[in-house]
């Protein structure tokens, strides 16, 4: 059994499912995200793990405890798992040392350790010196900082981050999300992240769960569900993806042949895509596509289409261009530069184009959007 | 309950417990629960007997008292001056309360700070004490206005005589228009200057731009006002008993005060008339919000609303001067009188130096028995339902705001349900209740105590409610997974950060409880009077210098608590306009 176990989670709010049947599991030490549009059963999961929540169905368990079921719930006060909120939620009326001694002073820790350990706590987040302040005292970023030291300081076998970096401006973010990362690998803390951020997720997981309508869409490695969507929702949530609606016409083991408009090319075929299935789209990355016939450099497909316009962007160049009706995205390198009516050629490796069922997974439409 | 280390926790970390069942009683249960009880002990045990004793339970079973309180004609002449005076103070606070919100919220008239202040003060004095200010100054014989003017045009007598109807409707009109007035004014606060510059920019003159454009936004908060006022008016024990009483003008609360003390009581007629008095009460505040909801539109704005001043020209003048004469009898005459009388051996004298006198201070604040019981008596029963409503609407507010408990929306109505009910009705419901088994504790304190906490337990639960929504729930969650128990949560996290907030609810409730007389005249008794109780004796006996000593202590006290409310709100966390973070 792993450290965490959550087996068949439901949870219904009047009339809305926040969650359907959520299994997973996650091992020790791990840095796992949660990642998914508003309202599709994240925040719902993380505090139904931080025991907020009564399940409806299922259970959850952690080092083999029962820690929730519909009829029994641990308080949150005793599962040993700390929480960062996305608004900080620290106390106004503390100072920053008695916020990250609260944990310490009710369990009754010697008033010596307790200093001894909040000053270290602080010096780890970058806080020191600051001891004396009061929350109203301190930028957003400090704010979190604390957060974190709060949660931290008491030695939590699970912490739990509900969008901690998303109240924090752009350039603070990455470098909060640095720190986050090697606060995890220098703790050796089970970190459960909720984030709607796939760059975020990206950069600072093990592994991602992706959530959408209250299920578990796929669990994998960044690289995996960027690289091997499950489904059309997951290649379309992970990052910018070109949809183009083609038909089956033949398949041999993994790969198969798909006629899109008056031109055929070869295509992966992804996950959970049936022999019975003619009508399919084909997702393909905007940066796997290259501009001319001897861009790509395995074994590729060759598209022709025409230029519409290009925008330049700095580090790429993003080319829209027209394949047979369809509108398709390429980003290209900024030393090339193609003139707006051309007739061009695609290449893009056979590898990149995969053959996926067109319709979203659809299990049931919530009546109103809430996280 | 099982405790077993759990694997894989490394650092020699307490044990965590397995989950344990939901359904167990912890404290927050036995908590919530006993408040849950209380609140429907207090408030809708009470209103329960109002229905079984209009039925005549528990004598008998039938509509007779019903019936007999639509047909006796004590009671019809009743319900018609009750509404002949609902209409003239409705009408009386429009024609005073809209111009006056004009002036202060969107003229450029001088003083209009001090009018602004001035309405609050007439707003927060007893009417009762107000209405007593009006005998010293319109009686009809002795009044100081009468003797003034008759000397003034070389009059034998009169002119103006208080104890009549239009002497009620004016001294209960001054009192509540102050509702027209204050919801007037904010509404004139919140229309953008850009939409009358809108109006202007297509070619609307002033006077079109404010008669397209701002009446027709305001009016519902006009309408609404207008209502409140009114409906207040309905239930004013104090004025209609001191002023209506002598001239033998009969309103709904003074007939169910003496069907109760008739020999013997009727208590069936007097539930009966209870019930009457709701369902006009009930009605008006429909109405009321009916209109109010149509406000939206107003307070579109909502935050950092512009408005712009308008210049009145030579206007300014007259304007001026109706402002400062409404406020001068609504506050400055009878709040004035009052003192001089309270400072003059005797108040037929005019002022002068051998007139003065600290004697009735001394007999209202030290010798007087009943005087000083009542002050004694006041100062327990307000801090104490104070107190016990504070926890009550802590507790209800707690249950709606962070809970998902089934029935807790019930909970919350039931109590701001007494906001509407007049004093009166609250004590017919509460006395029908306490003076039997299972708890007859009418003839003590204790019921005074319950009657005070039900009348005004709305006012701590909209308060706690308004303090609990500023705190994010977030900052309690932080509490319990750092490992704090609920209650630690509770006394660490919540009860500090609502501190401000709880302790504006404690001065709201203590304010209207320290000087509450329509239901306290109906449960004292000797032993237990209180300080309007005192005042309403003594001017019995005709002791009107006694009286305003008492009168001038008591509006001191609630002035002084009032603009502790002010002061407390005005900072930061209590003033309900900053949500209060992490």
């Amino acid at each position: 059994m792993d450290f965490i176990e959550v087996a068949g989670i439901g949870k219904t709010f009047g009339t809305f499912q926040a969650l359907d049947a959520v299994d997973l599991s996650v091992e020790e030490r791990e840095f796992i995200t949660l990642l998914g549009p508003s309202g599709c059963g994240k925040t719902t999961m993380l505090r139904t793990l931080a025991g907020f929540l009564t399940p409806d169905a299922g259970t959850i368990h952690v080092a083999g405890q029962l820690f929730s079921s519909p009829t029994a719930v641990l308080p949150p006060e005793r599962r040993r798992m700390g929480m960062v909120f996305q608004n900080y939620a620290v106390w106004p009326h503390m100072s920053v040392f008695d916020n990250v001694a609260f944990g310490l002073q009710i369990n009754n820790v010697g008033r010596s350790a307790i200093s001894e350990r909040v000053s270290r706590m602080l010096a780890a987040v970058g806080l020191e010196g600051l001891e004396r302040r009061h929350p109203s005292q301190l930028s957003g970023g400090q704010q979190q900082r604390v957060a974190l030291a709060r949660s931290l300081v008491v030695e939590p076998a699970i912490l739990l981050l509900d969008e901690p970096l998303s109240n924090l401006d752009a350039k603070l973010r990455e470098r909060m999300r640095a720190e986050l990362k090697t606060l995890q690998r220098q703790l050796g803390i089970t970190f459960i992240y909720v984030t709607h951020d796939q760059a975020e997720a990206m950069a600072l997981s093990d592994r991602i769960i992706v959530f959408n309508k209250g299920r578990v869409q796929q669990v994998g490695t960044p690289r995996q569900v960027y690289e091997r969507p499950a489904n059309l929702f997951v290649a379309d949530f992970m990052g910018v993806v070109n949809k183009l609606p083609g038909v089956l016409i033949e398949h041999r083991g993994a790969e198969g042949h798909v006629r899109i408009g008056q031109q055929t090319i070869a295509a992966r075929l992804g996950d959970g895509l049936s022999a019975a299935d003619r009508a399919i789209v084909i997702a393909i990355r905007p940066e796997a596509i290259g501009l001319g016939p001897g861009a790509a450099r395995d074994r590729a497909n060759v598209l022709k289409g025409r230029l519409i316009d290009s925008a330049f962007l700095g580090n790429i160049v993003d080319h829209q261009v027209d394949v047979d009706g369809t509108l398709v995205r390429v980003q290209g390198d900024r030393l090339q530069s193609v003139e707006p009516g051309a007739e061009i050629e695609l290449s893009i490796p056979i590898a990149e184009c995969v053959a996926m069922r067109g319709d979203l997974p659809e299990h049931h439409e919530p009546e109103q959007d809430r996280s | 309950m099982q405790v077993i280390a759990p694997a894989g926790t490394a650092r020699g970390a307490p044990a965590i417990a397995a989950a344990a069942p939901t359904g167990r009683f912890g404290l927050e249960r036995i908590l919530l629960g006993l408040g849950v009880a209380l609140l429907l002990l207090l408030v809708g045990y009470p209103l329960l007997w109002l229905l079984l004793g209009a039925l005549g339970l528990p004598q008998s079973i039938g509509l007779e008292h019903l019936a007999r309180a639509f047909t006796r004609p004590q009671n019809y002449a009743a319900l018609v001056n009750t509404l002949e005076l609902a209409l003239g103070t409705g009408l009386m606070s429009v024609a005073i309360g809209v111009p006056l919100a004009w002036a202060t919220a969107r003229s450029d008239m001088p003083l209009r700070q001090l009018v602004h202040v001035l309405v609050a003060l007439s707003y927060i004095t007893p009417p009762y004490l107000t209405a007593l200010a009006y005998i010293i100054l319109f009686g009809p014989d002795a009044g100081q206005f009468n003797r003034l003017l008759r000397a003034l045009f070389g009059l034998t007598s009169g002119p103006i005589n208080v104890f009549s109807m239009s002497g009620v409707i004016f001294v209960i009109g001054i009192h509540v228009f102050a509702f027209t007035y204050f919801l007037t004014y904010t509404a004139l606060k919140a229309v953008d200057a850009s939409l009358e510059e809108s109006a202007q920019m297509l070619g609307a003159k002033r006077w079109q731009t404010v008669l397209r454009i701002n009446l027709p936004l305001v009016a519902p908060a006009i309408t609404g006002g207008t209502l409140l006022s009114a409906i207040d008016s309905l239930a004013l024990f104090g004025p209609q008993a001191i002023i209506g009483t002598p001239a033998q003008i009969v309103f709904l609360p003074t007939r169910i005060y003496a069907t109760i003390g008739s020999y013997p009581p009727r208590w069936g007629e007097a539930s009966a008339l209870s019930l009457l008095l709701v369902a006009l009460t009930v009605a008006g505040l429909a109405l009321q919000r009916g209109y109010l909801e149509q406000r939206s539109y107003v307070t579109v704005g909502g935050r950092g609303v512009r408005t712009r001043r308008l210049e009145h020209g030579l206007w300014r003048w007259p304007l001026t001067g109706f402002c400062l004469s409404v406020v001068f009898f609504s506050a400055v005459a009878p709040i004035g009188v009052l003192t001089l009388t309270a400072f003059s051996n005797s108040w037929i004298e005019p002022l002068s130096a051998s007139n003065i006198t600290l004697a009735h201070f001394q007999a209202a604040l030290f010798t007087d028995q009943v005087s000083v019981r009542g002050i004694i008596n006041s100062f327990k029963l307000a801090t104490a339902a104070a107190a016990v409503a504070v926890a009550l609407g802590a507790i209800v507010a707690y249950l709606d705001l962070r809970t998902t408990l089934w029935g807790r929306r019930l909970l919350d109505y039931l109590a701001i349900l007494p906001l509407g009910l007049p004093g009166t009705v609250m004590a017919v419901g509460i006395l029908l209740a306490f003076i039997r088994f299972p708890l007859p504790i009418y003839g003590t304190i204790w019921i005074l105590l319950a009657a005070y906490v039900a009348r005004f337990v709305p006012l701590a639960t909209r308060s706690a409610n308004a303090s609990f929504r500023q705190i994010d729930p977030a900052l309690e969650e932080a509490g319990r997974i750092t490992g704090a128990s609920w209650w630690l949560t509770m006394r660490r996290v919540l009860f500090p950060l609502a501190r401000p907030g709880l302790l504006v609810a404690f001065l709201l409730v203590f304010i209207p409880a320290f000087s509450e007389l329509s239901a306290t005249i109906l449960l004292y008794a000797g032993g237990t009077e209180t300080i309007a109780i005192a005042i309403y004796r003594l001017n019995d006996l005709g002791q009107l210098e006694v009286v305003s000593a008492l009168a001038v202590f008591t509006i001191g006290v609630v002035l002084s608590l009032a603009l502790l409310v002010n002061w407390l709100s005005g900072s930061s966390w209590a003033s309900g306009e900053t949500p209060i973070r992490g």
